[in-house]
């Protein structure tokens, strides 16, 4: 755990665990009924008065819940995505599990010869477009390169019934479906959340272990198996954690856009480049997720925000930075 | 060693034009890569620019072929600016090999070496006879003839290499620059590119040619140009230049210079690391 | 001497040219590319006249075709619901055939494709952007698309010296990837603003070319054939950068100046065809693909049948939207997206990514 040790990381770590712990009294505190921590921490323990009990056992802790477990799952998703394509712009999106999650759960509401759940199609539809990918793609290949181009094209033919879904549909059809294209902390159906709580309680540690090996990984294939790393059996690992986590987080909330791409950068920032921030990521997530759904369902109240939609608006500009910033090199 | 025939290639090369660097500095933002140097490579001569890694040898080439603008001093081509000079005209009379060039699959040494003749193109002027014939002759001067329908894919290193060279001298320039054309080949290839500069240096062209490999120079070159740090340590022909101590200032190695008693070139021999 | 055999090697090469091959074989390829693509055509569009999804069948269809109007409905078919739309058709997908060869070329990747890379959602983020505005999606739809996908392809461009590793031709694509996911967010979040367009966007933004008329290709003729014009410029450099800016430098060209200009181009193109159709994916992709098997890497062979064979997928597409699922049609946009994946697979699979 020499990596944990490093001052800098260390550090980080703590400062995104406070990240978590505002966003985690922000989220208890705001709202149509203001709390200060005073009155909310207690009820969320059982004590003081019963309105303040309900609220935040019954309203509010549950959407916490729900918020945090989503945000570490896909922190640490993305990290791993990114470790493995060793590329700073992929996500678990960017290899059709958000877009096969989307089109099973608009299937699902739209009525399209099914009466299953929502949230149960859009595990589905992440497990289908991720084994899709791999099976397509034909294993995870060296540097993932084949799995994400494939699972982009899995995505883009996913995306497109998507679009004929709805173009189909009637519009209130339409509209009933409209958060599960961008992803919201609104719905959260319980039985998703445990099953995301589990999953998360088996798969983080699994990371941690993995991330350790992956950043071996990252100087080459040919350098780590000198180094005694199996390269294809961690790279595999790393993908199917990396699936699992995001597949069990979007049967949650959707596509949640950016997280996965935000969190493991906010990570690197904080932590220093040292590694594979997967603790950190997932950390950064969740704070991330919290803020974005808070932020969503208080700013423009009545009117509810997806949170989707909130993290989208704060990713764009940054995703925009990091694509025009990045110094071209010169030539006549 | 008897001097190979003049090949066909030879009738196109303006044997006039004269490359001339006039105290020309190059700079990667504030660093400076090359320091005021003044360097006239002789014409009809095959010039070797050596030093040790990061000396700045490939950014004066870059300087020579206006790739990169000088910060200061001028790069003379028959005494006008390079600078100012336009650029099609400027690629019609210096022609440039890049280091580690690679081209697209799927294209054959004919596509490639007809490329060197975008120069000579424009809007109104397309592929013309001249075009054809050009192509024709830079592919006899290099021996590439028989291989003109092959894939540049399915070639050696060395004939690849050669491919490349074809295109530059299809540009039918007076002036060749070529920035280690050799660094990944072996032994038999990296001497048969030599022979190929050699001959076409002779046909009346300035070949100036950025090499790692000092023996190769030493071989090969009429004129050397040592560089380091950015700034020109020693110029000459190699049997002049080309000493222990020129060695021990460049590397840092401690070598005897023998004499090829075919050849009468210096001959390198490392001995160590100097103390 | 030291080298005989490397010596000889060379001089050897020296005989008379043994009747070079140089130029006929790419002749021979170039007749080929080119008739190829014009026989399809001719098929495409005539598949596109007499097939429809409704109850005007083949048949009676090819009998209204000398004209003469015997059959009213036949013709009306004919002349004014296909007819048009298979011209519109042909254009877009000569604009977005050529485009995607630039594109590629520009990015020496062969999966920059306008869909991939977040060009066509950047065009139609700029025409939703309109609607939602209240502006009127047919005056200004060409020119907010045009910069959107302008914008769209400066940030691909730009992406693609992120810093990654080595000369990963994933960048570009991810870098796409995740622009195309952000301009979704965006339309999503201009949906939700406003309930009254989202009926029309969401029927915008799956692509497709059944109703639009020759007037809607009208609005958008300027921007193709400047497009057109600028790519006809700038082919010669362009084509010369697969060899590497530097070899591209040397042999006189200005790679910054041409890329500029070719992604203006390629702005342009993609732009005014999906101000007409919406985005319609994959065809930048599967055309060039094609273009190069038939006639090899060099850009400007590649662009002519590129130019004849985005119609041809296109106008097929079309043919199959309206099959599939009839009496209804299927959206064109996704029916280019079943096309265009697996030729997407196919590329992936290749042992290595060829390189461009």
């Amino acid at each position: 755990m020499s990596l944990l040790l490093r001052p800098r990381a260390a550090l980080g770590g703590a400062v995104l665990a406070g990240a978590v712990l505002v966003a985690v009294a922000t989220a208890l505190a705001v709202g149509t009924v203001p709390m200060s921590p005073l009155r909310s921490l207690p009820a969320l323990a059982g004590a003081g008065d019963p309105a303040d009990i309900l609220v935040v056992q019954r309203l509010r802790g549950p959407r916490l819940v729900a918020g945090l477990l989503v945000g570490a799952a896909l922190g640490a998703s993305g990290c791993l995505m990114q470790t493995l394509a060793r590329n700073r712009l992929a996500t678990p999106g960017t290899v059709g599990i958000d877009d096969g999650a989307t089109a099973f759960a608009v299937a699902s509401v739209v009525g399209a010869s099914t009466s299953l759940a929502p949230s149960a199609m859009a595990l589905a539809g992440a497990a289908t477009a991720a084994a899709l990918a791999l099976g397509l793609a034909g294993g995870a290949g060296t540097s993932g390169y084949r799995f994400v181009v494939v699972g982009l094209g899995v995505g883009a033919v996913l995306g497109a019934v998507t679009s004929l879904l709805l173009v189909r549909a009637p519009i209130d059809a339409a509209n009933a479906a409209f958060p599960w294209t961008v992803g919201t902390l609104n719905t959260r159906p319980a039985a998703a959340v445990t099953l995301l709580g589990y999953g998360l309680a088996g798969c983080l540690p699994l990371a941690l272990l993995i991330g350790r090996r992956l950043s071996v990984l990252r100087l080459s294939d040919s350098v780590a198996a000198g180094l005694g790393v199996r390269v294809r059996a961690v790279r595999l690992a790393a993908l199917a954690v990396a699936v699992v986590c995001a597949g069990l987080a979007v049967a949650v909330g959707g596509p949640l856009g950016m997280v996965a791409l935000l969190a493991p950068e906010a990570a690197r920032r904080v932590c220093g480049p040292y590694g594979v921030p997967v603790l950190g990521s997932a950390l950064a997530g969740a704070a991330l997720v919290l803020l974005a759904d808070t932020a969503g369902r208080t700013l423009a109240a009545p009117v509810e925000v997806p949170a989707g939609l909130v993290t989208a608006v704060i990713g764009g500009p940054y995703l925009l930075w990091l694509l025009l910033t990045s110094r071209p090199r010169r030539l006549p | 060693m008897t001097p190979p025939a003049t090949p066909p290639s030879a009738q196109a090369a303006d044997p006039s034009a004269v490359l001339r660097a006039d105290g020309v500095t190059l700079a990667h933002g504030q660093a400076i890569a090359v320091d005021t140097i003044r360097l006239a490579p002789p014409p009809g001569r095959l010039t070797a620019v050596v030093g040790p890694n990061g000396c700045g040898k490939s950014t004066l080439l870059a300087g020579l072929s206006r790739l990169h603008r000088p910060a200061g001093g001028t790069v003379l081509l028959d005494g006008r600016d390079l600078a100012r000079l336009p650029a099609r005209e400027a690629a019609r009379r210096i022609g440039l090999l890049p280091q580690s060039a690679q081209a697209p699959d799927g294209l054959t040494v004919a596509d490639l070496v007809r490329f060197g003749r975008q120069p000579h193109q424009g809007l109104l002027r397309q592929w013309s006879p001249q075009d054809q014939q050009a192509v024709d002759r830079a592919l006899t001067a290099t021996g590439m003839t028989a291989l003109a329908g092959r894939l540049l894919e399915t070639l050696s290193g060395g004939q690849r290499q050669r491919a490349w060279i074809a295109l530059t001298v299809a540009q039918e320039t007076a002036v060749l620059l070529l920035d280690e054309p050799t660094s990944a080949l072996d032994l038999g290839h990296q001497l048969e590119v030599f022979e190929l500069l050699r001959e076409l240096a002779a046909a009346g062209r300035t070949v100036v040619v950025v090499v790692h490999d000092l023996m190769l120079a030493c071989r090969y070159a009429d004129h050397l140009v040592a560089m380091k740090a950015g700034r020109m340590v020693a110029e000459g022909a190699p049997r002049e230049v080309v000493t222990p101590e020129l060695i021990r200032r460049l590397y840092g190695v401690e070598a005897g210079v023998l004499r090829d008693p075919d050849t009468d070139r210096p001959l390198v021999v490392p001995r160590g690391l100097a103390p | 001497m030291l080298v005989g055999n490397h010596e000889r090697s060379i001089t050897s090469g020296a005989a008379p040219p043994a009747a070079a091959p140089t130029d006929r074989l790419p002749a021979r390829r170039m007749a080929a590319g080119v008739a190829v693509p014009v026989a399809l055509l001719a098929l495409t569009g005539a598949a596109s006249l007499l097939i429809g999804s409704g109850e005007v069948g083949p048949v009676r269809s090819w009998r209204e075709v000398p004209g003469g109007a015997r059959d009213p409905e036949a013709a009306f078919a004919v002349w004014h619901l296909r007819g048009p739309r298979t011209l519109v058709a042909m254009v877009v997908g000569a604009a977005l055939g050529t485009a995607g060869a630039a594109l590629q070329a520009v990015a020496r990747n062969p999966l920059a494709e306008p869909g991939l890379l977040g060009v066509s959602a950047g065009a139609s983020t700029g025409v939703v952007l309109v609607i939602a505005l209240g502006g009127s999606a047919a005056t200004l739809g060409p020119y907010a698309a045009v910069l959107g996908a302008l914008l769209g392809c400066l940030a691909a461009v730009g992406a693609a010296r992120l810093r990654g590793v080595g000369d990963d031709p994933l960048r570009l694509v991810l870098a796409g990837a995740a622009l195309s996911g952000l301009l979704g967010s965006l339309t999503s979040v201009l949906l939700l603003v406003d309930n009254r367009t989202a009926d029309e966007v969401r029927f915008w933004t799956v692509g497709g070319v059944a109703g639009r008329d020759l007037g809607a290709l009208a609005d958008v003729a300027p921007a193709l054939l400047l497009g057109a014009v600028l790519l006809l410029l700038v082919a010669r450099p362009l084509s010369a950068m697969a060899l590497g800016e530097p070899a591209a430098a040397g042999l006189g060209h200005r790679p910054r100046r041409a890329r500029l200009t070719a992604v203006v181009a390629v702005a342009l193109l993609v732009g005014g065809a999906t101000a007409v159709a919406g985005p319609i994916g994959f065809v930048g992709l599967v055309v060039p693909f094609a273009a190069r098997a038939l006639v090899g890497p060099d850009l400007r062979r590649v662009l002519v049948p590129s130019l004849l064979l985005g119609p041809v997928v296109v106008v097929a597409a079309d043919v199959v939207s309206r099959l599939l699922v009839r009496p209804y049609e299927m959206p064109l946009g996704v029916v280019t997206a079943l096309i265009g994946a697996p030729v997407l697979v196919v590329v992936a699979r290749a042992r290595r990514v060829p390189a461009l």
